[in-house]
């Protein structure tokens, strides 16, 4: 899509081409950026190569990762995940509200989003100390090598996740600026970093 | 905003959420004996977190929307996972009771 610079809705917006495409034939558009999505793609798979290697390694010491599996609270676990989904949903809502030229409504579902991802931080820096404060490291077994580098990584991620929100607010804020292009990309960024998650709490926290 | 497409957002996140807490159920299912490896549980753990992924990139992400080119990369890389995390599972333990 290309950008524009004004608040209102355009003409050719995704929403208004689908709901075309529902009358006429099917008409379909690029959310975002496609630099973007190769850039996700590229991440998912660096992702699932991390992923294989943790299954692969539980598997031959089993024992070990699910004692120390067991020093983990799950109720963390889901609660983090509700709260990046809940985070993803307003991230989709600004989008749809900036689409739509809803300055108001989209502003305020990105500043929602930051505060679920704020939520998230805290909830995950609050994790690995209570952790640590039991003696679970980084250096303690493989399972908790395995489960501060993947959600070290993840939680790196949700911090460049930031300064993506911080673009999408700077692009909403002016029309003179405003690209819904630029928009898309910033909350194709946030969702990523959404289901990475989905997948880390399954394997760390659910596998057995 | 479209009241249409903002109850198709409401409905995706209950989904998501409720697949979440089904995940919580399956745990709680599992609890007699959570010291032992259980492949029921790894896979539908596993599936259900590969379901969630695909809602949030065909709702979310609004890949349904998107060329058939970008839908089928998104569903390559989720056929790519799957069978990597359970092929990785099933051989793995299979070797490691070997």
């Amino acid at each position: 899509m290309t950008p524009v610079a004004s608040a209102e809705p355009r003409a050719d917006a995704p929403d208004e081409r689908a709901a075309a495409g529902e009358r006429t034939e099917r008409v379909r558009f690029v959310p975002g950026q496609p630099d973007m999505w190769v850039f996700v793609l590229f991440e998912a798979l660096v992702f699932t190569s991390y992923f294989t290697v943790y299954v692969v390694r539980r598997t031959q010491s089993a024992e070990l990762f699910l004692q120390s599996q067991a020093h983990l609270d799950l109720r963390v676990g889901v609660f983090n995940t509700l709260v990046l989904l809940v985070s993803s949903w307003s991230v989709a809502r600004c989008v749809q509200a900036a689409r739509e030229g809803s300055v108001r409504t989209a502003l305020t579902n990105a500043y929602l989003t930051m505060l679920f991802g704020f939520v998230f931080l805290v909830s995950k820096v609050l994790e690995w100390a209570t952790e640590i404060d039991q003696g679970f490291s980084f250096t303690t077994d493989e399972f908790f090598s395995f489960y501060y580098f993947l959600t070290a990584i993840h939680f790196l991620h949700l911090l460049i996740g930031f300064v993506a929100l911080g673009v999408a607010v700077y692009q909403i804020k002016s029309p003179a600026r405003r690209s819904q292009e630029l928009v898309e990309t910033c909350a194709t960024y946030w969702h990523t970093i959404d289901f990475l998650w989905v997948l880390i709490f399954a394997l760390l926290y659910v596998m057995r | 905003m479209k009241r249409s497409f903002e109850k198709r957002l409401v409905f995706v996140w209950l989904a998501l959420s409720a697949m979440t807490l089904a995940q919580l159920a399956l745990t709680s299912l599992g609890e007699q004996d959570s010291l032992a490896p259980n492949a029921a549980l790894t896979s539908s753990a596993i599936v259900i977190a590969l379901i969630k992924v695909r809602v949030i990139i065909r709702e979310f992400m609004e890949v349904r929307h998107a060329p058939v080119l970008l839908c089928r990369l998104t569903d390559l890389w989720m056929v790519l996972t799957g069978v990597s995390l359970l092929g990785s599972y099933f051989v793995g333990m299979a070797f490691s009771r070997g």
